[in-house]
């Protein structure tokens, strides 16, 4: 086990390596010069040379790369944006935790939702709880985030002078306070999430109902809560679970949307702004610490699952 | 045709009311929190971005040389005449090279550290111009600049390489000419940290936290005495144009734009919802065009550039996409630079048809004479995501050149390659967009036609133009120079460098109780809200 973690670490350096290479060029492949982008065609030779000279783009494309990633391996200096001039290392610490509990409660409120939702269509199928639930899941599906969440900002201001739109408090700071900025945007992302949770609960949970097993349930005389909840829903769950984690992407890069409308200093804004201006080092840097999270996160599910079934065993 | 024949009877009393301001004189209050929800500003330091968000948000804390009138002070959105700001008086030399200021004394820095409010002192301003002409990207309008010295403690001489006459609208321009203090940049490295915004401005920046919100409260040392009403200014961040409008009317914002501004569309559905705002339509400077390469086939030859000119049908744009509450008239001279202006019905009908007529069968014939009978085609580069009406204007010219045989392919690009390719004449053949509106009309000029400038998208080479063009920057007394700037504009008239398109104008909206915020057209906001009171 041992052994395999720390494989598995070793190889996590070449794969950072390449995600941080592939991300250097392609930033230098997007067409525009960031220099020029920066005085929107205002500035003059002079300036122009001084900028790039400032800014370090006067040096060849294998120094600017040393520079970055020496500065990241050797002093852990992630580099500062073009633009703002400040630390993007302090950037990112400070805006993370706004991008991490929005994911956290998108996950919680649309797995809660719709696992409920599934349990109940499934358990009652074919009666006007699974009719209603089963629409709700579609509407779910077909409905923007993005679309709902400019429908929730804005229809409330016309007609109640209200929106449900306040200026960021950290949980640090105020947890109530906090909890009741983000749970209107988790609540919108949540809810169009939901949707396919709900739909995959209810199909896998139908055809685990079917199964030898749960008629021998019903015939010992058990009660439905006790079938559904303890017996069917425990290996129905398997499906839902893979689905959570495919999905754990799409919570990630819809937070750049919902961070803008809901005004949430996140992550996803700060990346998001900066592909637009053209800031290589926060776009590189930002980029280089997700991939670094995502690696240590595989490889700590990876782990995990020795835990979970015994029967697994690392080499 | 009349400079002002697209607007509205409703629309041209608003601007009378805008210029004579409101008449009954009510006394203001002092107190309240003015809150803006705005974009967040790339930056903080004035010279090293040109971001007019970044200008905008410190124009709060810093001052001027000399500015434009704002609040009681100006007669109409566009008075650009110069008021004394850090300095007192100034003279002219009669050659027009040698500019000598006069500050006023005991003006002091705001209570920060390292500067723990110092007073202001020649020194400062020098360090500051000439940092602008080291770092800026506008530093291009300090070219003719030679010295700046520091004669005594309150005095400063600036001496120009020629007479040179936009000089003092670029000084007064919050865009430009901040007056900073040396030791912060000494301690911050530049004036991008938020500590680092010490300036002598009417609001002292309390606090930023990026990405939320950034406070100012009032300077309790500011040398107009009594000034500002406001007690602070809070810029609530605020990416999603939606969540704006949202905030203005739940009662969370006292303006939705950093100038309060607000398109047609949404200004009208906002007059719908909430008539007891206040939407006051304004004529703002600016330019929209049709550039082309003129330096290469096909538009190198006039008549193809006049058939395209006659293509379009302004009128109806103006009437469909802006309510008929546009200004058609819209360059070369922006529409609200009316002291520069020189209207197309006082040119020779036979060129100015070329400026704003429509007549594709005309259009059709000029193609067929320069050798395009069977029509051509150009891609049409621009960037998709300017507010509206632009989106519909890169369409509806499609549509308008498709009439006449030229096929106009709609090449839109992302706005990093945009801003860094197209917008500085790096393109193939046609491209379209708006121009940055400045305030001097020597950048409405000289900056769009003098040969070899990036800001020349048309890449236009006229030599005789270009001695007007130098003629005018250099000619001191006011009359002359207007003589100069109508003969380049009769010149321009028939030349077809740039296609002009309808103006839009912006609605600056805020609640009723927001009293005295009157609608400039120049940059910052820091000199807006000093005259601006609430009501409440």
């Amino acid at each position: 086990m041992r052994q395999y973690a720390l494989r598995r670490i070793a190889l996590a350096v070449p794969t950072l390596f390449l995600v941080s290479v592939i991300v250097f060029l392609l930033m230098r492949l997007m067409p525009g010069d960031v220099v020029t982008r920066m005085v929107e065609g205002q500035g003059y030779a002079p300036t122009l040379a001084a900028l790039r000279h400032e800014l370090g783009l006067d040096r060849s494309m294998p120094v600017q790369y040393a520079d970055w990633i020496g500065g990241i391996v050797l002093r852990g200096d992630f580099g500062r944006s073009y633009w703002t001039r400040q630390s993007i290392l302090e950037e990112f610490v400070h805006r993370f935790p706004v991008t991490l509990e929005l994911a956290l409660l998108t996950i919680l409120i649309s797995v809660v939702l719709g696992i409920a939702a599934g349990i109940i269509s499934a358990a009652r199928q074919d009666t006007a709880a699974d009719y209603v639930s089963r629409v709700l899941a579609i509407l779910a599906l077909s409905v923007p985030y993005f679309g709902l969440a400019v429908v929730v900002v804005v229809v409330p201001s016309i007609y109640f002078k209200w929106t449900p739109v306040w200026t960021y408090v950290a949980f640090t700071a105020d947890p109530l306070a906090n909890l009741k900025i983000m749970l209107v945007p988790a609540l919108v992302f949540g809810v169009t999430r939901a949707g396919p949770i709900m739909r995959i609960m209810r199909s896998s949970l139908l055809e685990v109902l079917r199964q030898d097993y749960i008629r021998t349930a019903w015939s010992k005389g058990l009660g439905e809560r006790t079938i559904v909840l303890r017996h069917a829903l425990k290996n129905a769950m398997i499906p839902v679970i893979s689905l959570v984690g495919l999905q754990i992407p799409l919570y990630i890069g819809g937070s750049v949307i919902i961070e803008a409308i809901f005004r949430l200093p996140g992550v996803g804004l700060f990346f998001f702004e900066a592909l637009g201006k053209l800031d290589y080092p926060v776009v590189q840097s930002v980029n280089l610490i997700i991939a670094t999270m995502v690696v240590a996160l595989n490889l700590l599910v990876d782990l995990s699952y020795a835990f979970l079934d015994p029967r697994i065993r690392y080499r | 045709m009349g400079r002002r024949a697209g607007i509205t009877v409703p629309v041209l009393l608003a601007l009378g009311l805008a210029m004579t301001g409101p008449a009954p004189a009510q006394e203001p209050k002092r107190g309240g929190v003015f809150r803006v929800a705005v974009q967040e500003a790339p930056g903080l330091d004035p010279h090293l971005t040109i971001s007019f968000l970044s200008h905008s948000y410190v124009s709060l804390s810093y001052s001027l040389l000399v500015r434009f009138p704002n609040g009681p002070e100006q007669k109409h959105p566009a008075d650009f005449s110069i008021v004394p700001d850090l300095a007192e008086k100034w003279t002219i030399s009669k050659d027009g090279k040698v500019y000598t200021f006069s500050l006023r004394k005991g003006v002091r820095f705001h209570n920060k550290p390292p500067v723990n409010g110092r007073e202001v002192t020649a020194d400062d301003v020098k360090y500051s111009l000439e940092r602008f002409m080291a770092k800026s990207a506008f530093a291009m309008r300090f070219e003719p600049v030679s010295s700046i010295d520091a004669v005594d403690r309150y005095t400063v001489r600036i001496t120009l390489k020629e007479p040179y006459a936009p000089f003092l609208n670029h000084l007064a321009n919050p865009v430009f000419c901040a007056i900073l203090p040396r030791e912060a940049e000494e301690k911050f490295k530049d004036f991008n940290h938020p500590d680092a915004v010490i300036g002598t401005g009417p609001f002292v920046l309390k606090s930023y936290e990026k990405g939320v919100r950034a406070v100012f409260e009032r300077n309790p040392n500011y040398f107009m005495k009594g000034l500002p009403y406001l007690d602070g200014v809070t810029i609530e961040i605020t990416p999603d144009a939606s969540a704006r409008l949202a905030m203005l009317r739940a009662g969370k914002a006292e303006i939705p734009h950093i100038w309060g501004w607000l398109g047609v569309e949404e200004a009208r559905a906002l007059s719908k919802t909430n008539p007891e705002m206040q939407v006051t339509p304004q004529q703002v400077i600016g330019v929209g065009f049709i550039y082309m390469r003129t330096d290469q086939p096909p538009f190198n030859d006039i008549r193809v550039r006049r058939a395209i000119s006659l293509a379009l049908d302004r009128k109806s744009w103006n009437d469909v996409l802006l309510f008929g509450e546009g200004c058609i008239d819209s360059g070369p001279v922006p529409c609200a630079l009316k002291e520069w202006k020189l209207e197309t019905s006082k040119l020779d009908p036979a060129k100015a048809k070329y400026l704003l007529g429509y007549d594709p069968a005309e259009a059709k014939r000029l193609l067929a004479e320069a050798g395009y009978g069977k029509g051509l085609t150009t891609p049409l580069f621009h960037w998709p995501g300017y507010v509206a009406p632009w989106r519909s204007y890169y369409e509806l010219a499609a549509e308008n050149l498709g009439k006449i045989g030229v096929t106009a392919e709609l090449k839109p690009e992302e706005y990093g390659k945009y801003s860094s390719t197209t917008m500085v004449g790096k393109y193939e053949k046609m491209a379209m967009g708006p121009s940055t509106p400045f305030t001097e009309v020597d950048d409405f000029l000289y900056g769009r036609f003098y040969p070899e400038l990036a800001t020349n998208q048309s890449h236009v080479a006229d030599a005789e133009l270009a001695k007007m063009l130098v003629a005018q920057r250099r000619e001191m007394d006011l009359k002359k120079r207007k003589q100069i700037v109508d003969d380049i504009q009769r010149y321009l008239a028939d030349k077809a460098y740039y296609i002009y398109v309808p103006q839009w104008p912006q609605y600056v909206s805020h609640p009723a109780y927001v009293k005295g915020f009157k609608p400039h057209d120049g940059y910052g906001l820091g000199m807006r809200l000093v005259f601006t009171w609430l009501d409440k």
